[in-house]
């Protein structure tokens, strides 16, 4: 069931925009025929004569040296075109530039395994044949000797004296560590009446799951010395800044075309090491050669979330309940390479109080290598370990005082008269209104009757329980907060691009800069093109993918961290408003008027005192492209405008680590019910309510997918999904055998409601909110921990709570209990 | 992944550790062996086909006897290679005399790496398990006809 809560009074902080029209309509999805009639393009559609197809070969080792690699039998086989070697690899390319400070900025990453294996499922060599299949088959002939080495998997011990070091280079398990401290944490915690004490919380390691796996198809020019990759690639702007270096060539040599993806969720930003050895082979064979990454290997060693440890965490607290602030060691597991990291090392400083207003917070952070697969952006990278831990401190420390943990979050909550809010560490939050968005979520589930269902349940021998996950997508990203992680990088800001053209027989052509993967890009970017242009988002032909060789791209360029809205849609407004003026100067011209007196309307350019005056948009097109004799020399008008979107931000005080690290703030408050088992530890979700605030909404129904699309995600993440290594690295995980996302039946009844708290900073209004699901995970801990309270007390540590951790919670919940403490005065 | 048990035998110990030291009759223990060949008496290979799935998976397995004490313990290392997996066991066994009858103590420390060991113990120990009790029988049944013999 969903239902949908219209405020009485929308909050709007910059008053006047924007303007009815399109916009915040559910118009029909462009995208939608192709996909649903079977008709869209993904990569692996994509085929070449006599292309080879390629099978990476991968360590069964977690840690290994290896010895040699011997490709002579898998070559003897008819249908082998080819193989990639280490070695090879460490000969034709430099090793991937990092972007860490030493020690992590010493650790070297190629394509394929050079000297070591570090991961189990790692690649070591790689087959390219003339079926699928027969690489596969011919993969197992490649022998590989390895000398195994003992394997690291506890994050906890990686800097410990006797841990392995996976990176001889480096010398150290460490990417990077730093300490943020903002605020005077001593003073507050001088300050206190309580100082609650948590020994440690774990967020556990888990990803995103794409329906589609990662691949790509690669062609190599000879004559030009280009290659051209189809494929589905997220964030090719990165993406090349990483292979071109590496392969040795300039950025111009790496063409990257997507049209349809099947999902992404940041897993596919970190494909570099494949698409380069993939170059390698289209190179070396002078044939076109496409991968497709099966199941088992996108779960092993494509891309986790990081996983993350939060020891010592101390929480000063007044006795009216009032949070000061907090301090926190944290550890994060980035897995075996760094690749994307250590940006998780500050991203997390984008919402660093959370929803609250704690002025003093002590952050020790350290990142670590591990044996694991490494880690790439997730869906709500970075942030959601932080946001978790700022959701079970408010839910400890209200269960360990006594408190209501509605009215400790409303007592601390940012309140809506404060926006925007600048956080300790200099984030401005754009809007919102917390409380008003936790109000609804009760109401959604009724909370008043939760007593009453709570006597219900144990009637019928269940433990019922309810919690509330509050928690901030922050999107828009300003760069420079990679600065504070490494001053030398030459990184800040943020771009989009957008061209809108009009065509001769009066087509409106859009491209766009990002990489859609299922947002609805083409639909939005139609809605705010048609409702400047004064048309139908009908006539509106967004161009489906991206093309880097065509389509004009930025830096920044791509799909991720919750920005299309503001970036993507900012530039696309730009580049159409743009091309409103040129069409208005050019009938101006035409008419015998000035600009001033033309408006677009009704897919016409007219004079607005005598619109009978007019110009469909083919005569504009025509006019100016294929019937422009005696126009004005100086007329300035190309129909063809192409607008880049810079974001205000400013570089940050890297001494500080202080600074605006991200333009928006979308809200999501979400309630959820739960009955326990308590014989078992089997639950089960009875009720819950997502409620989301991203400022004004172009699509409300792409938004309402979005939320439904996130929470799913964080309750797979709360309930079943987790990827946990044995002792000797494997992944007991590596397929959906084991490792369960939720589908329809597992999903509960879910109440929807929005609010609508236009940011005052974004040229609509709207705000980033794909990565929102992180509310779920901890509304279920705090469920959980509600629903076990009468037995014993426990606390719930672990971000993940198959039914199994719930039984042991039941079965010794003083083991639980055991690392919390509260010091009063 | 660490297995590890009991047998009482109804032979002398001699006969028991002669039966466990002699590689054509231990080829005749192991499940799905298709070929068994002994280097020396400390090395033995053996190509074997465990009965995983569907298809099964093939095996090339290498043993090296790493320490003895006749008549009472020995231990092998042994290491595997097969598609989709890889095997490293440490195994040893302690015989000692109850009556008539002989005891044996064995365990093994097994870890398995590869796509088939990320399936898991939840679907490898009941394998692990069926193959160690198949191993047994077959073993009680060649010391049996050893003894008789």
């Amino acid at each position: 069931m969903t239902e949908t809560v219209a405020p009485p009074q929308p909050k709007v902080v910059e008053p006047g925009q924007p303007q009815k029209g399109w916009a915040g309509q559910n118009v029909p999805r462009k995208e939608d025929k192709r996909l649903v009639q079977g008709e869209g393009v993904f990569f692996d559609d994509i085929k070449r004569h006599e292309m080879g197809y390629v099978h990476f070969v991968r360590s069964p080792y977690a840690h290994a040296r290896i010895k040699s690699v011997d490709v002579s039998k898998a070559l003897d086989v008819p249908g082998v075109y080819g193989t990639l070697t280490g070695d090879e690899v460490a000969i034709l390319t430099d090793p991937f530039f990092e972007l860490s400070v030493p020690p992590g900025a010493h650790m070297k990453d190629y394509a394929l395994a050079v000297g070591k294996a570090r991961f189990a499922g790692e690649p070591v060599a790689a087959v390219v044949a003339s079926s699928r299949e027969l690489a596969r088959d011919a993969s197992e002939l490649v022998e590989v000797e390895y000398e195994p080495l003992e394997p690291l998997v506890d994050a906890r011990v990686a800097q410990e004296g006797d841990a392995p070091i996976l990176h001889d280079e480096a010398g150290s398990n460490v990417v990077w560590d730093g300490t943020f401290d903002w605020g005077d944490y001593d003073a507050a915690a001088a300050e206190a009446d309580h100082v609650v004490k948590i020994k440690e919380l774990h967020f556990d390691r888990f990803s995103s799951t794409p329906l589609e796996c990662s691949g790509c198809l690669i062609e190599y020019n000879k004559g030009t010395g280009q290659w051209t990759m189809y494929c589905n690639h997220q964030m090719p702007g990165v993406g090349a800044i990483w292979m071109a270096p590496a392969l040795r060539v300039g950025l111009d040599k790496l063409r990257f075309v997507t049209q349809d993806i099947g999902g992404a969720f940041g897993n596919k930003i970190c494909l570099h090491p494949y698409f380069v050895a993939c170059c390698l082979l289209a190179r070396k064979l002078n044939r076109a050669v496409q991968w497709t990454e099966w199941r088992t290997d996108q779960h092993t060693a494509n891309a986790h979330g990081n996983e993350r440890w939060f020891q010592d965490i101390e929480v000063p607290v007044k006795a009216d309940g009032t949070m000061l602030g907090f301090k926190v060691r944290a550890t994060d597991d980035c897995g075996a390479f760094p690749r994307y990291e250590p940006l998780g090392c500050i991203i997390w400083a984008q919402v660093t109080p959370g929803c609250y207003r704690w002025r003093n917070i002590r952050v020790d952070f350290t990142q670590v290598t591990t044996n694991k697969s490494p880690v790439s952006p997730n869906r709500g990278y970075s942030r959601m370990q932080h946001l978790w831990l700022t959701e079970r401190i408010i839910d400890i420390v209200a269960s360990e005082l006594g408190l209501d943990p509605v009215e400790v979050r409303k007592r601390n909550y940012v309140k809506h008269d404060e926006f925007p809010y600048e956080t300790p560490n200099g984030c401005i939050y754009d809007s919102g209104d917390y409380a008003r968005c936790l109000d609804i979520a009760l109401e959604l589930i009724d909370y008043p009757s939760i007593e009453q269902k709570r006597r219900d349940a144990e009637s019928r021998g269940r433990l019922l329980g309810v919690g509330i996950g509050s928690t901030l997508d922050s999107g828009t990203n300003n760069f420079g907060q990679s600065m504070i992680l490494n001053p030398d990088l030459q990184f800040s800001g943020n771009n989009e691009v957008a061209t809108v053209k009009l065509d001769i027989f009066g087509e409106i052509v859009v491209t766009l800069g990002t990489v859609p993967q299922g947002q609805g890009h083409e639909t939005t970017a139609s809605q705010v093109v048609a409702d400047i242009l004064g048309c139908s988002p009908d006539d509106i032909n967004v161009r489906p993918g991206h093309d880097s060789y065509w389509n004009s791209h930025a830096g920044f360029s791509g799909t991720y961290a919750s920005q299309f809205a503001v970036t993507g849609l900012g530039a696309v407004k730009g580049a159409a408003d743009m091309l409103a003026g040129e069409m208005k100067k050019l009938a101006s011209v035409v008419l015998g008027c000035s600009a001033d007196d033309i408006e677009l309307a009704e897919g016409q350019a007219r004079m607005k005192a005598n619109p009978e005056a007019a110009l469909p948009f083919m005569a504009l097109g025509a006019i100016l492209n294929a019937n422009n004799a005696g126009l004005p020399e100086d007329l300035g008008v190309t129909l063809n405008c192409r607008y880049v979107y810079r974001p205000p931000f400013e570089k940050p005080d890297l001494e500080r680590k202080y600074g605006n690290l991200t333009l928006t703030y979308a809200t999501q408050i979400h309630a959820a019910v739960v009955e326990v088992d308590p014989d078992t530890g089997v639950y089960e979700i009875v009720d819950y309510a997502a409620v989301d605030d991203c400022g004004k909404r172009i699509h409300p129904q792409i938004v309402e997918g979005q939320v439904h699309g996130a929470t799913a995600q964080a309750l797979g993440a709360a309930t079943h999904e987790t990827f946990p290594y044995d002792a000797d690295g494997n992944l007991l995980t590596p397929n959906f055998y084991d490792y369960h996302v939720p589908h329809a039946l597992d999903m509960p009844p879910m109440k929807n409601g929005f609010i609508e708290s236009e940011s005052p900073f974004t040229p609509l209004g709207a705000k980033g909110m794909g990565e929102g699901g992180g509310a779920g995970i901890h509304a279920i801990c705090a469920a959980l921990q509600d629903a076990l309270r009468a037995r014993g007390k426990p606390v719930v540590t672990d971000s993940c709570n198959p039914y199994h951790r719930v039984w042991a919670l039941l079965q010794e919940p003083e083991a639980s209990r055991a690392g919390v403490e509260v010091v009063s005065r | 992944m660490k297995v590890e048990g009991e047998r009482e035998f109804k032979a002398p110990r001699a006969t028991v550790w002669q039966v466990l030291n002699d590689p054509s009759q231990m080829a005749k223990t192991m499940p799905g062996v298709e070929s068994f060949d002994v280097h020396d008496d400390r090395h033995w290979t053996a190509n074997v086909k465990i009965p995983l799935g569907l298809g099964g998976l093939r095996m090339s397995v290498s043993m090296e006897k790493t320490d003895e004490r006749e008549p009472e313990f020995a231990k092998m290392a042994i290491k595997g290679n097969g598609v989709g997996a890889v095997m490293n066991m440490e195994t040893s066994f302690h015989l000692s005399e109850a009556g008539d009858a002989t005891q044996m103590k064995w365990q093994a420390d097994v870890h398995l790496l590869g796509p088939v060991a990320s399936m898991g113990q939840r679907v490898l120990q009941p394998i692990v398990n069926q193959q160690v009790t198949h191993v047994l029988n077959s073993l009680d049944k060649q010391v049996q006809d050893a003894a008789s013999a």
